[in-house]
């Protein structure tokens, strides 16, 4: 199919993504797990796909990848809950203990800093950052803890959705296709089959991008971490790599992580916190270079400079949702808007169209006349 | 007992297999082809494709007939007239080129289409399925070359 939209088409491409972004804002509660399940669906979909190939029914695989899917987290969930139970005290002490250790690099780093620099010291650098520590962390449970559980249980059914959405459209995916595809005229039809099978592609290749880089972001700091000899590397990468999915803010609050667990687990090695930054930005380099224009960056097919602003306006209109939802939500709406583009400025489907209507309207209206 | 029963057609599976693109299949590979078509029906007159324009899709006729001819000239342009049972468009589904010829509704006809994407689906899916549909293909287009060597008109 041919590419090329004019600026108009790009506005609107541009306009829709916005529009769709503050209305996406407003029904979170139904996005994030709509998100969450085209994610596992997209990432069961080979399992699917190789089942069918063995020979099995669409509908038989489905149910046994997406069902085995929901009871494998049904397993983990009736495993894990007894043990982080019995490991939710010893886990809120060792954050304090990681919170203390980020405060005292912190604080070390700054006095170090007011050392060379005398205006620093002038200005108590150190006393007025310690003091402000001191102040959040003291106030952090009692303003946020609450919020953050009335958050988690309102949260958690809508969560608890997504395994489920996940299995049906590995199920009933194709039926919906072929549900939309009835609607249309037949003037438009096969573009808009194209239309449906090009979205598919995008979004697919998104999503299993996404699940790639995670998984490579995962191994190199994995490597990264334990060359540097920090504890539990792999579980640090992977928080890291799920972090990233958020542009930008996640891999600031991924960087933090890594440093706060350097600096606690090795209090007298200020240098260790500082290798585990530059392991950090070594592999975020990598990413940005060399795995992301491998996995998630060939699906978009985007201008890098578009990426990088359409990230602003993302997180500008709906935060961090809007940081995690604007590149698939551009994707889909690139390819949407090209499509329609071309049908809507082609004179010869419009016309097509308009012939046929007058048919349907005749053939309607022939007893009538006579 | 129930494992080892024969597979009994429904209408429309004997419907489908009454089509010459399927006739060979199975009614399980019947029914898994069914799940990929799209039905569309045309008024008499009305354009199902031009020529010249991208191909996506391989047109089956239920019921009804269908005028293939060149662009814009319905009368003195016709190529071919195919009936119920008949396909068209059929290279779409080999390429992307462009449709070498229009496709009219010569009357009120029913049709089921197969998208190119799902053809090539099934081609990694369903290996057997592809190759039976991909050899009466072949078998029609060799027909058809035959005729127009030997000068005949459809």
């Amino acid at each position: 199919m041919r590419r090329g939209s004019g600026p108009l088409v790009w506005v609107g491409i541009i306009a829709a993504t916005c529009l769709l972004l503050f209305l996406f804002k407003k029904i979170l509660w139904l996005v994030v797990p709509f998100l969450l399940a085209l994610i596992i669906y997209y990432f069961l979909q080979p399992a699917t796909h190789r089942l069918v190939l063995h020979g099995l029914h669409r509908k038989t695989a489905a149910a046994i990848t997406g069902g085995g899917f929901i009871l494998l987290l049904l397993l983990c969930a009736a495993l894990l809950f007894p043990w982080i139970s019995s490991h939710a005290v010893s886990w809120q002490e060792s954050m304090a203990r990681y919170i203390e250790g980020g405060s005292r690099l912190l604080q070390k780093t700054m006095d170090g800093l007011e050392a060379q620099f005398a205006f620093l010291e002038r200005a108590s650098l150190s006393r007025n950052v310690s003091e402000q520590m001191a102040a959040f962390t003291e106030t952090f449970a009692q303003r946020y803890l609450a919020d953050f559980v009335v958050t988690l249980a309102t949260w958690l059914p809508a969560l608890l959705l997504a395994p489920f959405l996940a299995f049906f459209f590995l199920r009933d995916g194709r039926r919906f296709t072929r549900f939309v595809a009835n609607a249309v005229p037949n003037a438009f039809f096969e573009r808009t089959l194209f239309l449906m099978h090009e979205m598919d592609r995008t979004a697919r290749a998104y999503f299993q991008g996404l699940i790639s880089l995670t998984i490579l972001d995962t191994v190199a700091l994995a490597i990264g971490l334990w060359i540097i000899g920090m504890s539990a590397p792999v579980l640090l990468g992977l928080v890291c790599a799920v972090l990233a999915w958020v542009p930008y803010v996640g891999s600031i609050l991924g960087c933090l992580l890594v440093v706060l667990v350097a600096a606690t687990d090795f209090p007298l090695d200020p240098l260790m916190a500082y290798g585990a930054i530059v392991v950090f930005i070594l592999v975020r380099l990598l990413d940005d270079f060399v795995f992301m224009p491998l996995t998630i960056g060939r699906s978009l097919r985007m201008h890098p400079l578009l990426t990088v602003l359409m990230i602003f306006v993302g997180g500008a209109i709906a935060g961090v949702a809007g940081l995690m939802l604007v590149l698939p939500l551009l994707g889909v709406a690139m390819v949407v808007g090209e499509t329609v583009g071309m049908i809507v400025t082609d004179p010869r489907l419009q016309a097509r169209h308009a012939y046929a209507r007058r048919l349907r309207n005749e053939q309607a209206a022939a007893d009538l006349q006579a | 007992m129930f494992l080892f029963s024969k597979e009994e057609d429904s209408p429309r599976l004997t419907q489908l297999r009454a089509l010459s693109l399927f006739s060979t299949l199975s009614p399980r590979e019947l029914k898994t082809v069914d799940g990929l078509l799209h039905e569309r029906s045309f008024l008499k007159d009305e354009v199902i494709f031009d020529q010249g324009e991208e191909g996506q899709a391989l047109y089956i006729i239920e019921t009804g007939s269908v005028l293939i001819c060149h662009q814009g000239e319905p009368v003195g342009g016709k190529i071919a007239e195919l009936a119920a049972g008949n396909f068209f468009g059929e290279l779409a589904l080999l390429d992307n080129s462009p449709r070498s010829a229009q496709a009219r509704a010569a009357e009120n006809c029913a049709m089921a289409v197969l998208f190119r994407a799902d053809f090539l689906g099934l081609l990694e899916t369903h290996a057997v399925i592809a190759s039976k549909i991909s050899l009466q293909l072949a078998r029609h287009i060799g027909r058809r070359l035959r005729k127009t060597v030997t000068g005949q008109t459809e």
